[in-house]
This record gives C-alpha cells, structure tokens and sequence, in this order.
C-alpha cells in the first residue's frame, strides 16, 4: 500500500457551491489504488462518483485534499496525455466520422496517427464497417464503445472509465468485458471503471469500491482474488452478493 | 502637344460624333499627357453637367497646356468638400460661401479665389398649379427642406421683410417626392436639379431663385488654403487658367457640354436630355454682365460686400479677407 | 382544394402590382413592373457594369469585414480578458456615423475604391464577430472536458473542438453580413464615386426616375438573396452536424466589480484608439478632433453649458425613438423567425423581403415608408425596426434549429404540438442567439434611428449630426459621436446584464470563460 508509483487519494473531499445551498458531493476520503490494477466504483446514482472520477482526471478541483498518481498530480498526467477518460454520455464530436472520432483520442495525446490501430480498436469494441459513419448514426451503445475506442487510442496509463457500458446489451457487453480487460491487463494500464452493473465490477475488477448515498464515502472494499478469464462461479456469485449487502448498506 | 489640340481650335458643334471624339480624348488625355503637376480638384457632387467647364478643360487638355495634370474627385451625399482641401489631398475644392465662411469659422485655412456660380441657385420650387412666386407666398405653406438649411430660409425671410412663424418647415428629404406627392406645397432646393428632374418628368414647376430675392451668397466657389496660396501658387494659377477656358467653351455651346459630360461618365446613369436641360438652366447662374466685362469666375469688392451682408444673416460672419482675387488676377493680367 | 400552379401566382402578383403602380403614379412612390422591366432593358450595360464595381467592393468588404470578426471572435475565446474590451472597440466602430467617416477615409485613401471597401468592411464586422462567439461558445462540457483531459490547453480545444462547432453560426453570420456589405458597399459610394449602384440610386432619386430607383433597389436586393440562399446552400452542404444537447456547469464566480472594471478598461482603451489612429495618420484637427477637443467642447469651453444641453436635448429626443423601434425590431424578427418554424412554408416570401429590406439603402426606402406612414413616430419606429430586424430573423432562424434532437423526440413522443415544442424546447434553444442579435441590434438602432432623423422627423441626434456636418462644426459632431457611442454602450450593458441573467438559467455554457 505504499507504492509510490500507485494512485493515492488522500482526503478528498469535494463541495459545490457554498452557504446553505452547498452540496457535498465527495465526503473525505483516502484510497490507495495499485498500478495496473482495475479497479471498480459502484454506489448509489447521484453519490459522487462521476465527480470522484472528474477529480482524479483533474477536471475539477478538489475543496480538500490531493491526488497523486505515480507521485504526479492530475495535472501534470493530463499534460503528458498520461490519462484518458471515457464519459458517460461518450462527447463524441458529432461532425466527425467514427474513425475520426477515434483517431482524436490519438490525436489529442500527441501521438502519432495511426489508422490501422485506430481500426483494430474499432474492430475491438465491434464497430468494423461504421467507420465512417457520424455520431448520430450511431446508437447510444455504439457511441459508448466508440468512446471506449477513442480512449484507448491514446494509449494511457491511467484509464477512467465512467459507466462505459451502461447502454450496452448485456451479451454485448459480456463479449467486452472479456476482450478489454486482458487489453489493458497487457498494457499495465491502471484502470478505474464506474459501473451499476455488479456481476460486471466483479468480472471485470481486482478490486471493488462501494460507496454509501452522497456524499460519497468508501463502505466497503472488496478484493477480487480470481483467476481470469472469470465464468460463472460460486465464488464470483458470493462476491457479487457481497457487493449487493455493501450497497444495501 | 497633346493629340487633342486640332480639336481644341474647332468650334464647339453639338453633334454626336463630334461629342465622341470628345469623349475618346477624354479618355485618352490623361495617359498621353507630358510629365506635370498633379493636382487633385474636389467637386462638390457626383459627375454630372453642374461641372462640365471642368471636363472640357481635361478633355481639351487645357490643364496639360498649362503643365497641370488634374485629377477630378467626385463629391456624393457624405463628401464634404472642406476635410480633402484642408488635409490637402485636394489642391482646390468646389464650396460655396456659406459652407466655407462656416469652414472658416471652425478654424479652416480657407480662401475663396473664384466664383462658378455668381447666383446663388437655392430656389423654392413649386408647382405651376400652387405657385410660390415671391417670399410673401410663403405664408401659410408647407415648405419641405432640410432643417440644415434653417438658416436660409431665415435670411431669406429677413431679407424680404416675411414673418417665418407663418411657414410650416417639414423636414424631408433631398427629393422632388413630398412635393409631388403632395406632402409639401414647395421645396428649398437648387434651381437646377429637382425643377430640372419635375420638368423631365412632365411636372411643370414653379422656381424662384433666392438670387432674385436679395439673397447673395456666391456658389459652386473654388476654395484653396493660405497655405496653397503661399507654396503652390503656379499650380493654382495654372488650375483656374483651364477652368476659365473650359468654362468659356462651355458658355460657347452648353449643349455640347452636356454631350461630352454624358460621354466622359457613361457610367454614372446620366440622361442626357436631363443634363442638357441643367447646362441650359445653369447658364444665367454663371455667366452675367460682370462674367462678360471680366471674365468667368470674377468678383467685385461689390459682390463681396452683399455676400458678406447675406452670410451675416446667415449667422455666418467674414470678412472680405476670405475672397482673394490675386490668382484670377494673375491669369487674366497674363492674358 | 385546388392548386393554382406557382406561375399563376406570380402572374397573378405582378399584375395586382403593376395595377397598384399606375393607379398610385402621381404619388412617385412605386414603380410599375413594366416600366422596371423597361429600364432594365434599355440599361442593360450601365446596370451590368455598376453591378460588378458594387459587387467587387462588397465582396472584398465581405471577405476582410468576416475575418476581422472572425479573428476577434477567436481572440475573445482565447483570452477571455481580452474579451469586453474587443467587444466594446467592435461596437463602437459599428456604431460611427457616416458622416463622421466617410470624409476620414477618403482623405485617407484619396480617390479608388478604399473607403468603399472599408465600409463594407465595417458593416459586417460586429455581427460576425457576435454571431461566431456565440458558436465558439456552443459546446458542450463534456467536450471541454474531453480536451482537458488530456490536458490539451484553449489552442487545441478550439482549433478541435470549438471551430468546427462554431461553423453553423459562422454561416448564420455570414447571411447576416452578405445584405449588410452590399448595403455597405453601396453607401460607400456616398463618400464620393464615379460609378456604382449606389451611385446610380443617388442619381435616380433626385432624377425623380421611379423606374431607375426601383430597378436598382431590386437589382440589390436580388443579388443579396442570392448570396443569401447561395451561403445557406453551402452550410446545408457542409452537412453541419445536428446539435447536442448542451450542458455546462453554472458559472457564477464572475463577480460585477470585475466586469465595470474591464468596462471601464475598454472606453479608456477606445480613446487611446481614437486619439491614436487620429495621430498615426496625422488627421487635420479641422474635421478629425479628439477626444480632449470634445472634452473641452463639452466641458471645459465657455459655452459648454450649452453645447451640452443641445447635445443631450438631442440625445433625448432620439432615444424616445430609438427604444421603441428596438423593441419592435426585435420581437418583429424574433416573431417572424418562430412564425417561420410553424409555418415554413412562409420563409419562400419573408425571407426574400426581409434580405431586400436590409440590402436596398434607406435613402431609396425611406420615402416609400415615410410616404405609407407619414413622418410621425409611427414612421421612425418603422425604420428603425426594418432597419434592425434581419439579423435578429435570422440568427433566431439558425438558434430554433439548433434546438437538441433528443429533446425534440422528447417533445414529439409525448404528440406535445408545434407550439408547446416551440415554447418548451426552441425558444429556450434559439436563446443566446436571440440575445447576441439583442446586442448586434444596438449600434444598428441607433444607426437607424439617426439615418430616419436625417431623412423623415428632423430632430434628435441625426439631424444635429446632418446640420453640424454641413456647417463644418466637427467638434459637435465628434461629440454626438461620442455621447452615441457612450449611449450605445450602456444599451449595451443593459442587454448583456439581462442576458447574463436569463443565460445563466438556459445556456450557461455562453457565460464560461
Ligand atoms: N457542477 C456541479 N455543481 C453542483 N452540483 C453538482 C455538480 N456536479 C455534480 N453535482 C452534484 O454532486 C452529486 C454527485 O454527482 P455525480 O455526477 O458525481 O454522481 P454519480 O455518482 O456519478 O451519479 P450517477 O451514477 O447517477 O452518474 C450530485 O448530487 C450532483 O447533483
Ligand atoms: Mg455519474
């Protein structure tokens, strides 16, 4: 737990907005996340993960404590393209193609371009032949893995993924889970994925964050100690329902 | 020597080829002419007949003879005539006393070295069925005009002994429009242009020249700053000696004039039935027994002091310093 | 019911014209449709050439006027101080008079087509910048995000992201400007030009020549509709991506002392301009006065007392116009835009009228609508309000469509009606366009409002600035321009503070940054 190459949030906390109409959003809190590691975020709508996740990526700024991955802030990750985050309405620019809107996670990483990668990412989260299709052709799901696509495209070290799957079907996603985490296990990418799914936090994570109802504090922390690829197993529906209790609270 | 000069001996004949000729010269001229000063004359208007004397002096090379190579800048709507002559892009512009006696007031170096107009065309037209014929018929009528010209029309009514409050002042614009359509039963106007246009139309108008009516203030005036008329009295001399000859072939055949004005600026939409008429109604304006005894552009002590009587009740006082009449001096005292 | 085939119509249209025309002769106000059709054929050559030295002027305006606003929309983005202060230069270069300019430039260029092109130029300027703001501005935070976080900084974000979601309000710009540098271009010619149809419109006016006048007009008219559709056919092309639903975060941090004081950086930085540029180009004092010569006109000078209450009485006088015609400008082109988005059928025949409105100069229209309104306040405000409603139709034009897709599903899913979707999703939609058109609508009322001064009522600032400018009395008319400019700034805050106040509740991305 005290690899300095590791993610390590050290109390914090995040307000919007001040006076009575403040609203906590994130109650203090300290985590220490190992490199290359997955780890998965799941609490209750509305409790503060989305900003937990946007505070790690340096998009908004925490009232109270600091965040170190690998001893550099969110800000100096994100000025070396260190990180990449998935949103959870995916923000593709709607006036480029597919592959337009992959290559821009390339792109704005300062990477070298590269299509045939950018077309194995696409192959990847099952968008072969919509590669120039725009953003409104696309169904909500496709968008989502095309963002997934446009975020591995830069190739992070630190990857955030904020419910990527959430309108993805559920064989879908099942195919995706198996196919992405051996990418990023390979890639030595520490990943952190916000999901309501639970079977897939499982599946997906080494390590499990439940948070309580906002403002979000961490409940329950739950180790994944399986093999992959990960079937159905009794000890994977026993660490599901282990979830569940801690979300039940 | 320019090409144009056996032209230039000829009599002035109104025929159409004859004015295509002109016209061709016109164009021609200004490429061909030996190396010169340039000198740049502000107009007042748009191109039209108002300043013919001028094109046939470019045309006929008058200004090249006297080693000039003159630019003419067309005046509009928004082109004061003033700001280019006191920055000095002009050499000379085309004002009228009242307009540089408030220039001078304000500052402006200006002096008045010739006189185009030695009445003042300000009229109030009417039509023929509803006559203004003397200031007294003024009373009670609408009189269209715009309010810049107040003051006019006060000098008018001091010079003429007629109670303003009587007249109805709508402001309008520059057209013949209100009085046609009735919105006004006259209108404060130059002599030659909307009566000139009513006429074109087949409107019989009424016009009565403010000149006729005591009021004297010199127009379409050449105005040069002190400065110019310290350093660049060659060139001065030089521009007045052509306007004076174009202005005396121009007295010679108004008609031929128009023809050549509509010939040099085909595109500026002249009519040229519409200019000849203006050439011929703007005769009277410039030329006179004092024109004929000596010579176009001339003006007396006499001439001033009236101007300077009209100008006062204008609320526009100078004194007789801002005529200077050495340049006309020096081009008729040269011959 | 039956059809009447579109020719029929038009047929139909002409003849109900060409009636009202002879029946209506004596008045001079509206020419026949065979007698144009006459004057055009007898005028072919005269009519070509002018066209093409107008529209030459006019386009190169164009393609300078849209690139200075577009360049100062980018600076605005991209150094957000910077903004107030490019925001007031570009209003008060909008707001001077012709008067004013038209003899500066041309002492500066000399003869040529300079100031005509630097007019047309200046037309267009401030609308574009506005509308290309509001387009730089229109992005989502998730976009924002995107770029930040991978930590690229403004540069990235707007050559990525911003530009290419700016370009359906660029092309709305550059409708709005195509009608204004033609218009430009054409009171351009009133500085002094040989030939143009400004020239030509000058010319057939006070010639009384109906024909020549309306022949002209529509000749202007037509050529902007053209650019007009043309521009619109090229966005359509671009197959500008549907919108998104737009949400930022509220940004309240901005405090109102900071703003008054980056006002008050901009007006001292337009008089370090005014004096400045004066200077560098070595302008007589006689007609380009400065700043300190209006300061001491109007305060320090024995008769200041005075010149200032004739100033303001002035000032009062069009302001009591101006405000109304604004007003009625503004809900006249926000109405007809929501008029058009129920009934779309109706662009065929508003927008055409409306682009000739606003390309025909208002010397050549004034008088038809001082002729059917009289020369009361009912014919000011008019004026005023042709003069101002175009760019307010469109840009509303452009932000109804900009209305999200999903929430237009939402709207439909429930069968909600054509007017509860235009109140409850494209009204809220068409906001920050409504409201830069709010702020392009200020200097251009004001404009308005001094040209039907000086053409129709005679009063207020427009006629003081006709009167003083043909007495060569530049240190009044430096100062009309200065209290205009000062009068239109503060309109100007008004409008801003009531759009900070509404777009904080609808579109509060317009306020970040
Ligand atoms: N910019 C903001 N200003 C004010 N409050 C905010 C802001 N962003 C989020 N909040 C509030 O913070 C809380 C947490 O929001 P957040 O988006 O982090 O939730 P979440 O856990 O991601 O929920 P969900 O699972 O539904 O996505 C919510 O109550 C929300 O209203
Ligand atoms: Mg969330």
């Amino acid at each position: 737990m005290t690899d300095p190459r590791a993610l390590r949030l050290e109390g914090v906390a995040k307000r919007f907005g001040d006076g009575a109409g403040a609203i906590q959003a994130v109650a203090p809190c300290d985590v220490a996340i190992a490199r290359g590691t997955t780890t998965a975020l799941v609490g209750p709508s509305g409790c503060g993960k989305s900003t937990l996740l946007r505070m790690i990526a340096g998009l908004e700024a925490p009232t109270d404590g600091g965040i170190l991955f690998g001893g550099e802030t969110p800000d100096t990750l994100r000025r070396r393209a260190g990180l990449a985050m998935a949103f959870q309405d995916a923000a593709l620019l709607p006036w480029l193609r597919l592959r337009g809107n992959v290559a821009l996670g390339r792109k704005l990483a300062r990477r070298v371009p590269d299509a045939a990668a950018d077309d194995a990412l696409i192959r990847l989260v099952g968008l072969a032949g919509f590669e120039r299709r725009r953003p409104a052709e696309l169904s909500g799901g496709m968008r989502q893995r095309a963002a997934i696509a446009r975020a591995l495209a830069g190739d992070p070290d630190l990857l955030l993924l904020d419910e990527p799957f959430g309108a993805v079907d559920e064989l879908t996603r099942e195919r995706l889970n198996a196919e992405l985490a051996p990418l990023w296990d390979a890639r030595g990418t520490t990943t952190l994925l916000v999901t309501h799914s639970v079977i897939e936090a499982v599946r997906l994570s080494d390590r499990v964050l439940v948070f309580s109802p906002r403002p979000a504090r961490v409940v329950a922390d739950i180790a994944v100690p399986l093999a992959r690829p990960r079937h159905s197993s009794a000890a994977l529906a026993d660490l599901c329902e282990a979830v569940r209790a801690a979300l039940r609270g | 020597m320019t090409p144009t000069t056996p032209i230039r001996r000829e009599a002035l004949t109104p025929t159409r080829r004859e004015a295509l000729v002109l016209g061709a010269a016109a164009l021609l001229t200004p490429r061909l002419a030996r190396a010169a000063t340039p000198a740049t004359l502000q107009l007042s208007w748009l191109h039209s007949v108002q300043f013919a004397g001028s094109y046939i002096a470019q045309s006929r090379g008058y200004w090249g003879d006297a080693g000039l190579d003159v630019t003419l800048l067309p005046g509009g709507p928004n082109a004061p005539v003033e700001p280019p002559v006191v920055a000095g892009t002009a050499l000379v512009g085309i004002s009228a006393a009242d307009y540089t006696a408030a220039a001078v007031n304000q500052g402006a170096p200006f002096r008045i070295i010739g006189v185009a107009m030695q009445k003042n065309p300000f009229a109030i037209a009417s039509l023929a069925a509803n006559p203004v014929a003397d200031p007294r018929d003024l009373i009670g009528r609408r009189i269209g005009m715009a309010l810049a010209n107040m003051p006019v029309l006060e000098a008018l009514c001091a010079l003429n002994d007629v109670d303003i409050a009587g007249i109805e002042v709508v402001p309008t614009q520059y057209d013949a429009a209100p009085l046609v359509q009735g919105q006004v039963d006259c209108l404060l106007c130059w002599a030659t242009d909307l009566p000139v246009a009513m006429r074109m139309q087949g409107i019989d108008s009424t016009v009565m020249l403010l000149a006729d009516h005591g009021y004297a203030v010199h127009s379409q005036t050449y105005i040069a700053t002190q400065d110019s008329l310290a350093n660049r009295r060659a060139d001065l001399v030089a521009l007045m000696k052509g306007e004076i000859r174009g202005w005396g072939d121009y007295h010679a055949g108004p008609e031929a004039a128009a023809n050549l004005t509509v010939q040099m600026f085909p595109d500026a939409g002249l009519d040229l039935e519409t200019q000849k008429l203006q050439a011929e109604r703007q005769v009277p304006l410039m030329f006179s027994d004092l024109t004929d005894a000596q010579g176009f552009g001339w003006f007396t002590d006499d001439t001033v002091a009236a101007n300077i009587e009209t100008l006062a009740l204008l609320g526009k006082p100078v004194s007789a310093d801002l005529w200077d009449r050495s340049i006309l001096e020096e081009v008729y005292g040269a011959g | 019911m039956i059809r009447m085939p579109r020719v029929v119509v038009w047929a139909a249209l002409l003849l109900g014209w060409e009636v009202f025309a002879r029946l209506t002769a004596d008045g001079f106000v509206i020419a026949a449709p065979t007698e144009i059709a006459q004057y055009v054929w007898r005028n072919t050559g005269l009519l070509w050439r002018a066209t093409g030295v107008t529209g030459w002027v006019a386009l190169q305006g164009f393609v300078w006027g849209n690139l200075a606003g577009v360049m100062l929309a980018l600076a605005a983005v991209l150094i957000p101080r910077a903004e107030r202060g490019l925001l007031t230069l570009a209003l008060l270069a909008f707001c001077l008079p012709l008067v004013a300019t038209g003899p500066i430039l041309r002492v500066l260029y000399g003869p040529g087509q300079g100031p005509q092109v630097t007019l047309a130029a200046l037309s267009v300027v401030y609308t574009t910048f506005l509308s290309v703001l509001v387009g730089l501005r229109a992005v989502p935070q998730s976009w924002l995000d995107l770029a930040r976080s991978y930590g690229r900084g403004p540069v990235t974000l707007l050559a990525l992201v911003r530009l290419p979601a700016a370009l359906p309000y660029l092309v709305a710009g550059l409708q709005i400007a195509a009608p204004a540098a033609f218009l430009g271009a054409m009171v351009g010619e009133f500085t002094g030009a040989e030939r143009g149809l400004g020239v030509l419109t000058v010319r057939a006016l006070r010639g009384l020549d109906l024909p020549a006048t309306w022949a002209v007009a529509l000749l202007a008219a037509a050529l902007s509709m053209a650019a007009f559709a043309g521009i619109g056919a090229l966005g359509r092309r671009l197959s500008l991506a549907p919108p998104e639903i737009l949400l930022a975060a509220p940004d309240d941090a901005r405090g109102r002392a900071g703003a008054s004081i980056q006002g008050i950086a901009a007006v001292a930085v337009a008089l370090a301009v005014w004096q400045g540029a004066m200077d560098a180009f070595d302008l007589p004092r006689f007609f380009a006065r400065r700043p300190g010569d209006v300061w001491d006109y109007l305060v320090t000078a024995p008769e200041a007392g005075a010149h200032r209450a004739n100033l303001l009485a002035a000032l009062g006088e069009t302001l009591t116009v101006a405000l109304p015609g604004y007003g009625a400008g503004l809900l006249l082109g926000a109405g007809l835009a929501a008029l058009l988005t129920l009934a779309p059928p109706l662009a065929a025949l508003v927008l055409p009228v409306s682009v000739a409105l606003r390309s025909i100069p208002i010397i050549a229209t004034a008088p038809l609508i001082v002729w059917a309104l009289g020369r009361g306040a009912a014919g000011s405000i008019t004026v005023v309000a042709v003069m101002i409603f175009f760019p307010t139709l469109v840009a509303c034009l452009h932000g109804l469509a900009r209305a999200p897709r999903p929430l237009m599903d939402l709207f439909d899913s429930y069968d909600a009606g054509p007017l509860r979707r235009l109140w409850g999703v494209q009204l809220p939609a068409m906001l920050p366009a409504f409201f830069a058109s709010a702020r392009m609508a200020v200097p251009a009322a004001i404009l308005a409002v001094t040209t039907a001064e000086w053409l129709a009522t005679g009063r207020g600032i427009g006629a003081l600035m006709a009167t003083v400018a043909s007495t060569s009395d530049y240190a009044m008319l430096w100062s009309a321009i200065a209290v205009i400019g000062l009068a239109a700034l503060a309109t100007h805050a008004g409008v801003a503070a009531l759009e900070r106040a509404v777009l904080r509740r609808t579109s509060p991305e317009q306020l970040a940054g």
